[in-house]
């Protein structure tokens, strides 16, 4: 099994040193009207380079620029179509992390790129090749709320998300994203809202161009749609290992119809995975996966950690393959 | 039933007894003051003598009001897990996580066996209930809350960290039982994310609370009640703390549905609003929540805590809830 060193999304925009306060620091003086926005889009840059530099380091193959522009992982990407207006803050799934929501007010559309500029730059930036990340339709859908004297359906509002993404993905693609990501953690919660999830994938196929397109599901147990989540029409899918103890033995003898990407390293402790533990699994899912291409990933972004603990789950990522490759031998 | 309970504890309340979740705002020279201790520039003591002159000012200022049942505002502590964290044995500062926007934390990280050494809380609620005749509420941060709120690198799993701390946690209760209060309320406002291990949570509850005498609240918020009700209701407490006008009062609907059968504390004020409710919004809440849960059962405070307020905010809106309370009482 070809295993390749993949980060999943979001990374610390903050850490102990000044230095890494910088983007903090900024903002709070920006929102004094002591720094202009082109400084604070170069605190963003500046951030968004150290978050590159440090995934780069601990040696990962697959990199993303560490939505360290993003609010939150919903009004980053809602807050810029029309027809949305952003409010006041709820708690993200169990993260004890808050989004701000997004009302319905009037027809969405997206009338300029939503990630595309930021994709761009961490190409620049970057040996490895970058993963851009969009939250899916299902996952913006349900944090959202229909704005007075709207009643459209939830159908209706996944509808209307997906076709302003397929013109983000789109331009992704055409950006040169050779693998684009999808995040639906929504998904796990909602499993009855499938057919809406494929309906989505499937316009995004047709936008795709050369792209891959991986869908990541998280922040829950995928084990019991494993098999509906296989026949997706997208090109990959990340799993999280962190919620289920049932997951590994049902790749292990199911198997994939498409590559994985293998969350089993925890993106929301700072406990580091006993390498021989994880080196283990892999093997037993390696013995039914054969040689196919397969990633080792965080279970979710690592904004929820600290940026000494992120560093050194990012080197584990290295570890854990070494101890896997070491005892395949 | 709680009514009598509270009666046997020597506690006399009126119908709609008014209280606070829990947090008030900290005046701008305590503000400055935790700023220059973090610096290095004050001592211990210089902070904690502007605790006390701040938790004075509340407990003053909750009497003036005519609040029934006070709380100490919280103005010694940062955060709700890590002031805790800061204090048991076993525990880490961690390095800054984002919050929200540009707000980040300590995480604290649980590296060892948890530990109660020593009285927490006791202090500043002696502090505090020496300053008043009304009753103090002993005010502590749940299991399951300071459980999922930190990074666990000892524990094999949640549960046992859960109950870990339960056990360590209870001694606080039994220390505050000991220095003389009789309302304690265990906040639990993560109760309410993962609804598959509710039973963690209300194991963990017990495991603090069973066979001790007093008057137990719990604060539970951010809504998502809908997946753990009823099934809440079997939390070893008498009362349950509620965040109700941010939601629209939308768990009325759940209590019609299944009673509603501990006593609760109705949040009658938006926290997230810096408007101030006129008094016919928080009586027109009040009726509502008349038309649903008996009378007797009904305490009357904010959703949950006033601390992201003004001083000059928190103080309005309690004076709102106040007076209607008070209205409705006669």
């Amino acid at each position: 099994m070809e295993l390749i060193l993949a980060h999943h999304s979001s990374y610390p925009r903050i850490g102990d040193s000044a230095d890494h306060q910088l983007l903090r620091r900024t903002i709070a003086q920006w929102e004094k009207g002591e720094k202009t926005d082109a400084d604070l889009r170069a605190a963003e840059d500046r951030m968004t380079e150290l978050a590159l530099s440090d995934q780069i380091e601990a040696g990962l193959e697959i990199v993303t620029d560490g939505q360290v522009r993003w609010y939150d992982a919903i009004s980053h990407l809602a807050g810029k179509l029309e027809g949305i207006r952003i409010t006041g803050l709820l708690r993200f799934f169990d993260t004890n992390t808050y989004f701000r929501q997004p009302v319905v007010q009037g027809q969405i559309e997206r009338t300029q790129p939503l990630v595309v500029g930021d994709f761009q730059f961490a190409k620049g930036k970057s040996s490895r090749p970058v993963k851009p990340v969009l939250t899916g339709p299902l996952t913006l859908a349900r944090h959202s709320v229909e704005g007075d004297g709207r009643a459209g359906s939830l159908e209706q509002l996944i509808e209307s998300y997906a076709a302003a993404l397929t013109s983000e993905v789109s331009d992704l693609a055409a950006a040169g994203a050779s693998l684009i990501q999808i995040d639906e953690p929504s998904l796990l919660k909602h499993p009855e809202d499938l057919p809406q999830v494929e309906r989505s994938l499937e316009a995004f196929g047709a936008a795709k161009g050369s792209s891959q397109l991986m869908l990541a599901v998280y922040f829950g147990d995928p084990a019991p749609i494993y098999e509906k989540l296989q026949a997706l029409p997208v090109d990959a899918l990340c799993l999280d290992f962190t919620y289920s103890s049932s997951l590994v033995g049902i790749v292990s003898t199911q198997g994939s119809a498409k590559p994985l990407a293998l969350g089993l390293v925890d993106g929301r402790n700072t406990r580091l995975e006993d390498p021989r533990t994880v080196a283990g699994q892999l093997e037993k899912i390696a013995r039914r996966l054969g040689s196919a291409r397969t990633w080792l990933s965080p279970s979710c972004g690592f904004e929820y950690l600290p940026r000494d603990r992120a560093q050194l789950k990012l080197k584990h990522l290295r570890t854990i393959r070494e101890e896997f490759l070491g005892s395949a031998e | 039933m709680s009514r009598e309970k509270l009666q046997k504890l020597g506690i006399d309340l009126p119908f709609f007894p008014t209280t606070s979740v829990g947090s008030f705002p900290k005046p701008d020279y305590l503000l400055k003051a935790r700023g220059d201790f973090a610096k290095g520039k004050i001592s211990r003591e210089d902070l904690e003598e502007k605790s006390r002159q701040a938790t004075e000012f509340w407990i003053r200022k909750q009497e003036e009001l005519g609040v029934d049942v006070l709380v100490d505002g919280e103005m010694y502590r940062g955060d709700m897990v890590a002031y805790f964290a800061e204090q048991l044995r076993g525990f880490e500062e961690g390095g800054l996580v984002r919050s929200y926007g540009n707000r980040y934390y300590h995480k604290p990280i649980i590296t060892g066996e948890v530990r109660w050494e020593a009285p927490i809380t006791v202090g500043w609620w002696k502090y505090a209930q020496d300053l008043t005749e009304k009753p103090v509420k002993g005010m502590l941060t749940g299991p399951y809350t300071v459980m999922d709120w930190s990074f666990n690198e000892f524990y094999p799993g949640r549960r046992e960290t859960c109950l870990a701390l339960a056990k360590e946690i209870r001694r606080e209760v039994e220390a505050l039982i000991a220095a003389g209060a009789k309302i304690i309320q265990i906040d639990e406002p993560a109760t309410s994310v993962r609804p598959e291990e509710l039973q963690v949570a209300i194991e963990g509850l017990r495991a603090v609370t069973e066979g001790l005498s007093a008057y137990f609240i719990t604060h539970i918020c951010y809504g998502a009640f809908e997946f753990i009700y009823p099934g809440m209701l079997e939390m070893p407490v008498d009362n349950f703390d509620l965040e109700m006008s941010n939601s629209g009062l939308d768990m009325l609907e759940l209590f019609k549905r299944h009673r509603f059968t501990k006593d609760i504390s109705f949040g009658v004020v938006d926290v997230h609003s810096h408007v101030v409710e006129e008094d016919f919004v928080v009586e027109e809440r009040l009726r509502q929540a008349l038309d649903v849960l008996p009378k007797e059962s009904i305490w009357v405070d904010p959703d949950c805590g006033l601390k992201t307020r003004t001083v000059e905010e928190a103080t309005a809106k309690l004076q709102a809830l106040v007076k209607v309370a008070k209205a409705l009482r006669d």
